[in-house]
């Protein structure tokens, strides 16, 4: 069954970015036709989906400004970036706090903290004399915005994924997508698209080997990624890999950003600090590698010096919101703040990209806008503005709704061709051949081959070898493993499209990394046979794209800085050349002979056949 | 619907989240708003964890459940 719908803004993914759009479109114009698709639930689903505890990146007056903001991004995307977008971004923290406040019905000084001269307490945390992370009680936050959102009268479409964007001549025309619980289709007619599925987190398989356990939200599987290029859209810093510090096996965030402005430090199992700051830049991560490489793990976080009431307020927040099962895997492993080597945290356990904790995604303007003409984007899949969290979610999100409301005013909706059903069709029977298969393989076996694959030989430092096996092994999976998949039912359906988004993703990955012959952000794009950065690559993007012939590569200038700020960060990648001794030296007579007769005459004999010579039951 | 090829429906399957029979009125708000649909009724009417294996044990089901009928005893084996 599928329904043909009209709309004029569809927004794909409802999470924090998506529910701004959605809430935003509507304000700029309450007669427009809204339609927001979620795979998950709106009310629950994404990164901060059971809330989040700060702003990460945010500039507030009088403590911070938008240069701060930019002073930061371009530090820690070493000048690869479009300064103007990163501006636009740092203008709107004062705006965003308003909106959250009102969308929340919260008052000034409960939502975000607030000093004794009335400014929103700022802490620092990031690698700039600034602070930018602004702390705030958001359990109930997507909550409040799904609720915002549902009062406009927007179409919400909960467990419906979108599975396909619909271009003419470079502009946006319509979605496919399908309900995960019922198993219906709906085509949605559109005049602009907003963008908005998060990260690329379900990629990297962790060793804890268990599917679900990842750090960004499971539903994140890089559909937007996927979504995107299928229709045209340009991707950049796809090399730029996502590797954090998490909590071991939890896969939770590390607790860095709350911890570590309250005096938390991250520890070898010698009680050595690990790095200068604990923002998640490529220098911090090359800093926790090294601690691995030089036998200095584990890793753990350290809270023991901290007053009680400062770790009661680390438990409070850490186990109140994002991920609240933290109290209980602490529990469960005995785990105490209050001892030193007792939270153990691992790094670079899964490999993924994301535009909102580094630098990957689809590239955009200071408006959301991208190179096919309707499509907005914003959130943890925007790769135009990068390391911008929670808050570059939000406050883009916002702009991606207005600028696709404005943008509607004056487009009609492209008329469908004749064939329209006829594609449809096809489009569904491909969809859902793995539900009518007899029999195949199981969905999660070719998503745990993909993960594990990814991780093995993506995960940096890189080299050409890794790299090309990566990519040998996701066209070998699309090619012979997808055609074979045996979906159980509508849910396992979903599993089957994401593991297709995963293929994309990680090829992506590995050939954008093939393609920069340098290495820059530290840990990040670390090529181990070109252990350094180049002067060529300087302020610039790899572009992937889809060609005729497939998966594309192009090299493109950032726009021009206007800001002179230092586009480096302070670390140097080593020379992987460790001395392991003298290896055992041959002797004369240490020699097997050139022809192996023995051998020569069973392979005459037998052939390569192995002879049957013992049979328990003849 | 096609669920042909369950084999958690049964409420005695394993599970970390568990459901109190004496309070849950079977409404189903932890099937709606999980956020990875990982719940279904089971064969007596009770949630259970048809899709076990994609609990990102966010504990949403537990924190909406108007009755505080469900309990996460644990997190998932392989990460506990």
């Amino acid at each position: 069954m599928v329904y043909i719908l009209e709309s004029d803004v569809v927004i794909i993914g409802a999470g924090a970015a998506g529910t701004m759009a959605a809430l935003f479109a509507h304000r700029q114009n309450p007669k427009l036709k809204i339609a927001v698709l979620d795979k998950s639930k709106m009310e629950t689903s994404g990164a901060a989906g059971r809330g989040m505890d700060a702003l990460n990146t945010i500039a507030l007056p009088p403590y911070s400004f938008p240069e701060d903001v930019v002073e930061h991004l371009t530090k820690v995307t070493e000048g690869v970036l479009d300064q103007e977008v990163a501006f636009t971004y740092g203008g709107l923290g004062p705006q965003l706090v308003r909106d959250l406040e009102e969308i929340m019905e919260r008052k000034k000084g409960d939502l975000f903290p607030v000093d004794e001269n009335g400014h929103y307490r700022l802490f620092y945390l990031h690698p700039i004399n600034k602070p930018l992370l602004l702390p705030m009680d958001g359990e109930e936050m997507k909550r409040a915005l799904a609720r915002a959102v549902r009062k406009t009268g927007a179409e919400v479409y909960d467990r419906t994924v979108a599975i396909k964007i619909m271009t003419t001549e470079g502009r946006v025309h319509g979605v496919l997508a399908f309900n995960i619980r019922t198993g219906h289709y709906f085509y949605f007619k559109a005049k602009a698209v907003c963008l908005t599925t998060g990260a690329a987190g379900r990629i990297g398989l962790a060793s804890s080997g268990y599917l679900a356990g990842c750090y960004e939200f499971p539903g994140n599987a890089g559909d937007g990624y996927h979504l995107a290029y299928e229709a045209g859209a340009e991707l950049v810093n796809m090399e730029c890999f996502q590797a954090n510090t998490l909590l071991k096996d939890h896969q939770g965030p590390s607790c860095g950003y709350v911890a570590a402005p309250r005096g938390a430090h991250t520890n070898n199992y010698q009680g050595e600090r690990i790095w200068s700051h604990g923002y998640s830049s490529g220098d911090s991560k090359m800093g926790v590698w090294k601690t691995f490489a030089e036998g200095k793990g584990p890793v753990y976080l350290r809270m023991d010096h901290l007053p009680e009431k400062t770790i009661q307020i680390i438990e409070k927040i850490q186990w109140g919101n994002e991920r609240t099962s933290r109290g209980l895997f602490h529990r469960g492993r005995r785990q105490d703040y209050r001892r030193g080597r007792s939270v153990e945290l691992a790094f670079a356990e899964e490999i993924g990209v994301c535009g909102g904790h580094s630098s990957s995604g689809i590239l955009s303007d200071r408006h959301g806008a991208t190179n096919i003409k309707g499509l907005y984007v914003s959130g943890d899949v925007d790769g135009g503005l990068p390391h911008s969290y929670l808050g570059g979610a939000l406050a883009m999100g916002r702009v991606n709704g207005e600028q696709a409301a404005q943008y509607t005013a004056d487009q009609d909706h492209v008329s469908e061709s004749g064939s329209l059903r006829t594609w449809l069709r096809k489009e569904m029977a491909a969809f859902e051949a793995p539900l009518r298969r007899d029999r195949g393989l199981p969905t999660q076996w070719v998503e745990f081959k993909a993960r594990t694959r990814i991780q093995y030989y993506l995960k940096p430092p890189k080299n050409p070898g890794y790299m090309n096996a990566a990519v040998d092994w996701m066209e070998r999976i699309r090619r012979e493993d997808l055609p074979q998949i045996k979906a159980g039912d509508y849910h396992d359906l979903l599993k089957v499209f994401e593991i297709s988004c995963i293929l994309s993703v990680g090829e992506m990955m590995a050939r954008a990394s093939l393609f920069r012959e340098e290495s820059r952000w530290g840990y990040q794009h670390w090529r181990a046979d070109i252990p350094f950065k180049k002067p060529e690559w300087e302020g610039t993007w790899v572009v992937v794209s889809k060609g005729l012939k497939g998966m594309e590569l192009s090299r493109r200038p950032v726009p021009a800085h206007k800001w002179d700020f230092p586009a480096a960060m302070e670390y140097s990648y080593p020379e992987l050349a460790f001395h392991v001794g003298k290896p055992f030296e041959k002797g004369p007579n240490w020699k097997n002979p050139d022809q192996d007769l023995w051998m020569e005459k069973h392979l005459e004999k037998e052939g390569l056949k192995t002879p049957r010579r013992f049979m328990p039951k003849e | 619907m096609i669920f042909s090829n369950c084999d958690c429906l049964e409420e005695s399957a394993y599970s970390w989240i568990e459901v109190d029979r004496e309070k849950c009125n079977k409404c189903g708000l932890c099937l709606e708003m999980c956020p990875m649909d990982v719940l279904r009724f089971g064969k007596k009417g009770f949630p259970v964890m048809r899709y076990r294996d994609d609990c990102w044990y966010c504990d949403i089901c537990v924190f909406v459940c108007p009755r505080q009928a469900l309990t996460m005893t644990e997190l998932p084996y392989l990460i506990r």
